[in-house]
């Protein structure tokens, strides 16, 4: 790619995610352009990646390779058991079963055989089903109540702080786990100890969700940043101060954008009081 | 043509549902080798044609906006070119991001355009995640002091400023912010997210054997 590409992609980017951030002023057209750019873009992205990961490899090509392997039964009279043979070695026929299930799924757009897609909607539901049932078991019903049930105290270890907060800390996550799972036990009414209990156990969720929260905020700021420093590079005098020119160029629009809706909505109302 | 329309597809989820349930008490070279790499394999061409539907009817509803011109249908328009774009330099390139230590044009487009516009886009929400928390979070209880102080360590806690001003103001304690974010991420919030994580397992147990076994069947849609 030339240094040429890299500067109108420069120029791109810069557009972009001005037009983007220009939505935490207001509305305007330049952030629905890039709104619905980005959904096409993400179809388009999906799209080639079904193409060349899943319908090229694991549709077209063995159905190439069906219907090469086919020609050769031209050879065989249909009554001979060569034939059979032949026809069932050419490829693999069970590549139509998930084509059909999958085909089956578009008939949605026509009702009345949307029925049809059912087929492969039950595959899904069914394949599906049948997986989160050992996965939930083994992974988020089991393995979390092995990492509970812990020894408190450290075998051959002397007492130190260190053993003490171990202590501590297993003994908070095994009680902290009884209390939120008491918490979500709507089969007993919450009253006298088990209110209590359930009452420690939002304390455990509040400080999850604290943390979970006070993650996201700060992952969203890593992207923020990244889009900051973009910015900062598309500003300099090798991409022609790209940055600087969009945001003075948008900037411009909504001031003129202002004027222009005021007079009109002045001449709105004056029409009006004639 | 109840068997058809009904029972047929409910016979599907079963018996697909119990074979991939049995793999799991199977022997797993077994399983591995003989179903689940099949399995695998259909569900990602089954998988591939749903997101077919769901850009069909994407296009189909942008369609209707521009056929009927109704408000900022023009926009629409910009859904079909960030598409064909994409596209079109997928098929240049052959799918590939990049030709030795060169970019091709779908490198460039997921660079510059697609990349871009998505990090923009959810770089966006963390202004409107601490205004909606500002506007509407409330200090008014000591479970809503608790959360807030848990995510003000951890916003705190993870910028140098945060960083500095607790070594200035709690040196004496001779702990520092990581050491307090670390333990809230793996004591209380590990009691909290086991809990969570449990509750989610039966109720992903319960519904699965629901489906399984045809008690639950809204994803059917109506006769």
């Amino acid at each position: 790619m030339s240094e040429t590409w890299l500067i109108i992609g420069g120029w791109v980017a810069a557009g972009l995610t001005i037009f983007i951030f220009s939505f935490l002023y207001k509305d305007n057209p330049f952030f629905k352009i890039a709104e619905h750019l980005y959904l096409g873009a993400g179809m388009g992205w999906w799209f080639q990646v079904m193409f060349y990961n899943i319908w090229k490899p694991k549709v077209w090509e063995p159905v190439k390779i069906l219907v090469n392997g086919l020609q050769i039964i031209q050879s065989y009279h249909i009554w001979k058991p060569e034939f059979w043979k032949a026809v069932w070695t050419a490829g693999d026929w069970t590549i139509f079963i998930p084509t059909l299930l999958g085909l089956s799924l578009i008939t949605q757009f026509f009702q009345k055989i949307s029925w049809v897609s059912r087929y492969g909607f039950t595959f899904i539901m069914g394949y599906g089903a049948g997986l989160v049932i050992p996965v939930s078991v083994s992974t988020d019903f089991m393995t979390q109540i092995l990492g509970t049930i812990k020894p408190l105290f450290k075998v051959g270890t002397e007492m130190s702080w260190a053993s003490f907060f171990y202590t501590f800390n297993t003994f908070l996550i095994a009680f902290g786990l009884v209390c939120v799972l008491i918490y979500f036990f709507f089969s007993a009414e919450q009253k006298g100890l088990v209110k209590k209990a359930s009452n420690i156990g939002i304390y455990f969720l509040m400080l999850y969700f604290g943390a979970a929260f006070g993650n996201t905020v700060m992952g969203r700021f890593s992207l923020l940043y990244g889009r900051f420093d973009d910015l900062y590079k598309y500003s300099s005098v090798k991409y022609f101060y790209a940055a600087q020119i969009i945001a003075a160029a948008l900037a411009v629009y909504f001031i003129l954008n202002h004027f222009i809706s005021a007079k009109k909505s002045r001449a709105a109302q004056d029409n009006s009081g004639s | 043509m109840m068997l058809i329309k009904r029972y047929i597809p409910l016979a599907i989820v079963f018996v697909f549902g119990i074979m991939t349930l049995a793999t799991y008490y199977i022997p797993p070279k077994l399983a591995q080798d003989y179903y689940l790499e099949t399995m695998n394999k259909w569900i990602n061409i089954v998988a591939a044609f749903a997101f077919l539907l769901a850009l069909l009817s994407l296009f189909y509803s942008h369609y209707n906006k521009i056929k009927r011109k109704v408000d900022g249908w023009g926009y629409s328009i910009f859904v079909y070119i960030g598409f064909l774009v994409v596209v079109v330099c997928a098929i240049k390139s052959e799918g590939q991001l990049m030709t030795g230590p060169a970019l091709t044009s779908l490198g460039w487009i997921f660079r510059f355009l697609y990349n871009t516009l998505s990090a923009s886009m959810f770089a966006v929400l963390a202004y409107y995640i601490v205004s909606t928390a500002f506007r509407s979070f409330r200090i008014k209880t000591l479970q809503a002091f608790v959360l807030f102080m848990a995510a003000l360590f951890f916003i705190i806690g993870k910028v140098p400023l945060g960083n500095v001003l607790w070594n200035k103001l709690f040196f004496w304690t001779n702990v520092s912010i990581s050491q307090v974010t670390d333990w809230i991420i793996n004591v209380p919030s590990v009691a909290a997210k086991r809990g969570i994580m449990i509750g989610i397992a039966v109720g992903a147990i319960v519904t699965s054997l629901k489906i399984i076994f045809g008690i639950e069947r809204q994803y059917m849609g109506k006769d």
